[in-house]
């Protein structure tokens, strides 16, 4: 002990002996701190690390210089996750006492492993960030966040209590037993930790040996934290080693007997862990070559409707030309029945022809013609078949009439039928169609040659001769 | 619940910030480490300014 004003070292006077300063409360403050820190130690060595910080802290507080007792709280405050502190305990400590310290070996420690200490930095900021997450409501992140901390730092024994809590909060009052009991293995005596234990039974009804009494429960913990851990594997050894003397030698049926079970229990492992997850990897793997053919199958479907589509414009396309060449082929017709009607205008102005040719080549405009053309067209045929109509009939009708002179009477039945068609006034055409069928055997085309002579032409001289042949037929 | 609640926000309230390692410098300068004989120092020397 160092006197507080001189830094020499006391002797057993109440005063210094280098400068004469009154030592005697100042030695019982030292008394003081360090009464404190055999406290906190006594706490540390039973993991009541939370009480050990309040001694070591009271410690420092009655006396700054009590380096054992500032390093011990930076080694209680490393244990329970708060690494920084833990830093910061010692580099205070270095700088009070630069030589043989041993917080000089923790820190090197430390900086030996800087991945460890980026770890612990990492947890701790993380922590705070899950802090961050519960004040701002976000409660599963915080959980996520918290989780991470504890697998990066599972003796962070503040993140095992927010994650309690955050448990506690939901309901889910199991989760957050484990947490606790995980702190409790950190931190024996932690209030908040025993409090979140005690309203977690209380609710769950489960009265834990850790919560049960304090003095039970300082027996448990120092029973299973420390000489108890030593005296439980001795005794397990201990059980084991005597065990190993009860057991006989093996015979050969054993063996076998051991060999077959080991088999069943391969063979059980493989079908109960093994294949199930080979059966899901091939499984996945179908899927993934079934969704590339959904893949490609939708594809070739899109094709094919695209396709059909475009045939469907072309099927229409093809419509609408032929039915355009329908129309250019009408067009065509036309053009034929105009020639054909201009040849017969040409013959008839010609004076060279006859009007027999020009019968002729009316004769070769069909009825269709007529049917399909223009008001004009039908105006001009019209107007020709007038113009030489009586002179046609004539025509033919002398033609008709040398053969059926002749005696052809098959031959005179044309020329007469054209010459009853262009001058239906010429009854003697139609009397001697009537006799050329009368006379070639044609009874039913005679018959009606001559009621239609009886009919259009009643004053006719040849009605009367009409009517005697009509009779003979009906006789 | 046998008459043991938890309110959620009060309990969170008493957990605070970790340290960073970014934060250990200021926290060393900030800290107070007046300890009781510094103030029986003072207390010492106060007394014999009085007389």
């Amino acid at each position: 002990m160092n006197c507080y004003k001189c830094g020499c070292l006391l002797t057993e006077n109440d005063f210094c002996t280098n400068c004469g300063a009154e030592v005697d409360r100042f030695k019982r403050i030292v008394r003081l701190s360090n009464q404190f820190y055999n406290f906190g130690l006594e706490k540390a060595q039973v993991r009541d690390l939370s009480g050990a910080i309040v001694c070591l802290k009271q410690s420092l507080k009655m006396n700054k210089n009590n380096i054992e007792a500032r390093n011990l709280l930076g080694l209680v405050y490393l244990e329970i996750g708060e690494a920084v502190s833990a830093l910061n305990e010692w580099v205070i400590s270095k700088n009070i006492q630069p030589k043989k310290n041993i917080a000089d070996d923790y820190l090197d420690m430390m900086q030996a492993n800087p991945t460890r200490l980026d770890a612990l930095n990492q947890a701790i900021k993380k922590y705070n960030q899950a802090l961050t997450y519960c004040r701002q409501d976000s409660l599963d992140l915080a959980m996520i966040q918290l989780k991470k901390v504890l697998s990066i730092n599972p003796k962070y024994v503040q993140a095992h209590q927010l994650l309690a809590l955050l448990y506690m909060n939901v309901e889910e009052w199991e989760r957050a037993r484990q947490e606790l009991h995980k702190a409790l293995r950190v931190d024996t005596n932690n209030t908040i930790t025993l409090r979140y234990l005690r309203i977690v039974d209380s609710v769950t009804n489960v009265d834990s040996e850790l919560t049960g009494s304090a003095g039970k429960r300082k027996k448990k913990h120092t029973e299973e934290q420390y000489g108890d851990e030593i005296a439980a594997t001795n005794r397990k050894n201990r059980e084991a080693v005597l065990n190993n003397v009860n057991v006989k030698e093996p015979n050969g049926l054993s063996v076998l007997l051991n060999v077959v079970i080991g088999c069943v229990i391969g063979v059980a492992i493989s079908w109960f862990l093994i294949l199930p997850a080979r059966i899901n990897q091939v499984k996945s793997d179908h899927q993934k070559i079934e969704d590339g053919y959904i893949a490609t199958l939708s594809e070739k479907n899109d094709t094919i409707k695209q396709l059909t589509e475009e045939k469907e414009e072309l099927v229409g396309k093809i419509g609408e030309l032929e039915y355009s060449l329908n129309g250019y082929s009408g067009t065509d017709e036309m053009v034929n029945a105009y020639e054909r009607l201009t040849y017969a205008e040409y013959l008839y102005l010609d004076p060279d022809h006859t009007e027999l040719e020009v019968a002729e080549a009316l004769n070769q405009i069909q009825d269709s013609d007529y049917l399909n053309g223009t008001e004009n067209y039908k105006a001009a045929y019209d107007h020709l078949l007038t113009a030489i109509g009586p002179a046609a009939s004539r025509a033919y009708y002398n033609q008709g009439m040398v053969r059926f002179d002749a005696g052809d009477y098959e031959g005179a039945i044309p020329d007469l039928q054209m010459a009853v068609k262009y001058d239906a006034a010429n009854v003697d055409a139609l009397y001697d169609l009537g006799n050329a069928y009368r006379l070639n055997e044609n009874r039913e085309e005679a018959i009606a040659a001559y009621e239609k002579l009886i009919e259009l032409f009643p004053n006719s001289s040849r009605v009367s001769r009409a009517k005697r042949y009509l009779k003979n037929y009906e006789d | 619940m046998a008459g043991i609640e938890i309110n959620f926000e009060e309990e969170l309230k008493k957990f605070h910030p970790s340290l960073e390692i970014e934060e250990a410098e200021d926290a060393i300068y900030s800290q107070d480490i007046t300890d009781m004989a510094d103030i029986l120092v003072q207390m010492v020397k106060e007394a014999k300014e009085e007389e």
